[in-house]
């Protein structure tokens, strides 16, 4: 009978009553580390596309350009806010959440190169790809009819009947080997690696 | 202003029954809504009740990109829900298709295609509280005066 009365007597406190029958959580604010849908700062964009060429989802940035002036622009309705364009960024173009001073604390960046390869099946040593190379026309202009060359510095070149790959790194994608290859035998492809950056000299 | 519809009012603004209809998602947005069901964020404080009857519901939260197995149902599920309705499109799937919208999927996104949307919340998954914002700030645009604004 005492703890009847003690338990009417508790639910009837105005405060008691209060609570329960009104009590809220508080309203949530996000947080500001919250990654947010990629803003531009007020750095200036160069028009590189790394943004473009790491963002996973399709249609969800594009760099366009505007009075004279590159420029991302991220689609809400496509982006899956990752935030790997303001990673993949070199300038800091973009900022979301705390993704800039993070890669700023860790060093870290996206190094990104071309990768060629060569399929020796479907490859018919025509030489197309050493010859239509704007880098290898620039590094040896002597480089034509069946693309072998004297100059160790080419990209790729015909050797002993095979096309032979010597400076990978030289490589700047512009596809034009792919393009020019009867055979779809080269492929060019983007690589992204995350790297850590060494830590600057104090 | 009738008393009548200041009663229905104040009542739809507390009793919000929202239904969800996910049409070819990955689920991430599934457990999104689901997690506004938790205590965290309580969509019950606010009024809104989700249940997955689309008869006794006033909202539909459409979630995925449209796969064709969906395309007669939704419709479906559309008809059934009672007027005053309203439908949100939750996530980018239902928008643009999201990392769906590729060649050789079998999805056709957009979602209002098929029917009328009334607000969206893009995000891959949405947040949320992004999710509870949209249904409290469409519903009441929808429900209330709706029997005065009808022609």
């Amino acid at each position: 009978m005492r703890s009847f009365v003690y338990y009417v007597r508790e639910f009837l406190r105005p405060e008691w009553i209060r609570k329960f029958f009104f009590a809220r959580t508080a309203p949530l604010e996000t947080p500001s580390y919250f990654k947010g849908y990629p803003t531009r700062t007020e750095k200036e964009c160069t028009g590189c596309f790394s943004c473009m060429m790491i963002c996973p989802a399709p249609g969800a940035i594009a760099v366009l350009r505007k009075k004279d002036e590159w420029g991302p622009e991220v689609y809400p309705g496509h982006c899956i806010r990752c935030g790997l364009c303001v990673e993949a960024c070199p300038e800091g173009v973009l900022s979301s959440g705390r993704i800039l001073d993070v890669t700023d604390r860790d060093r870290t960046a996206f190094a990104s190169w071309y990768h060629l390869e060569v399929d020796d099946n479907l490859c018919m040593r025509c030489g197309n790809c050493c010859v239509s190379c704007p880098v290898n026309r620039q590094i040896d202009p002597q480089l034509a009819g069946t693309g072998t060359s004297a100059s160790d510095e080419v990209i790729m070149r015909i050797e002993g009947g095979r096309v032979r790959i010597l400076h990978m790194e030289k490589c700047t994608g512009c596809t034009t080997c792919e393009t020019q290859c009867p055979n779809r035998a080269i492929r060019v492809a983007r690589m992204v690696e995350g790297v850590q950056l060494p830590e600057a000299e104090a | 202003m009738s008393i009548l519809q200041k009663i229905k009012n104040t009542v739809r603004s507390r009793s919000i029954h929202v239904s969800y209809v996910d049409v070819g998602s990955c689920n991430g947005c599934d457990i999104e809504v689901l997690a506004c069901l938790a205590p965290r964020y309580d969509i019950e404080q606010y009024g809104i009740y989700v249940h997955n009857n689309p008869r006794e519901a006033d909202v539909l939260l459409v979630i995925g990109s449209v796969t064709p197995q969906w395309v007669d149902k939704l419709r479906d599920i559309w008809d059934k829900i009672p007027e005053p309705k309203v439908a949100v499109a939750i996530g980018n799937c239902p928008i643009s298709g999201c990392v769906y919208a590729r060649r050789g999927t079998l999805t056709s996104p957009p979602v209002e295609k098929y029917i009328p949307i009334a607000a969206q919340v893009p995000g891959c998954p949405p947040r949320p509280t992004e999710i509870l914002n949209a249904i409290l700030s469409v519903a009441p645009l929808i429900f209330k005066d709706y029997e005065e604004k009808q022609p």
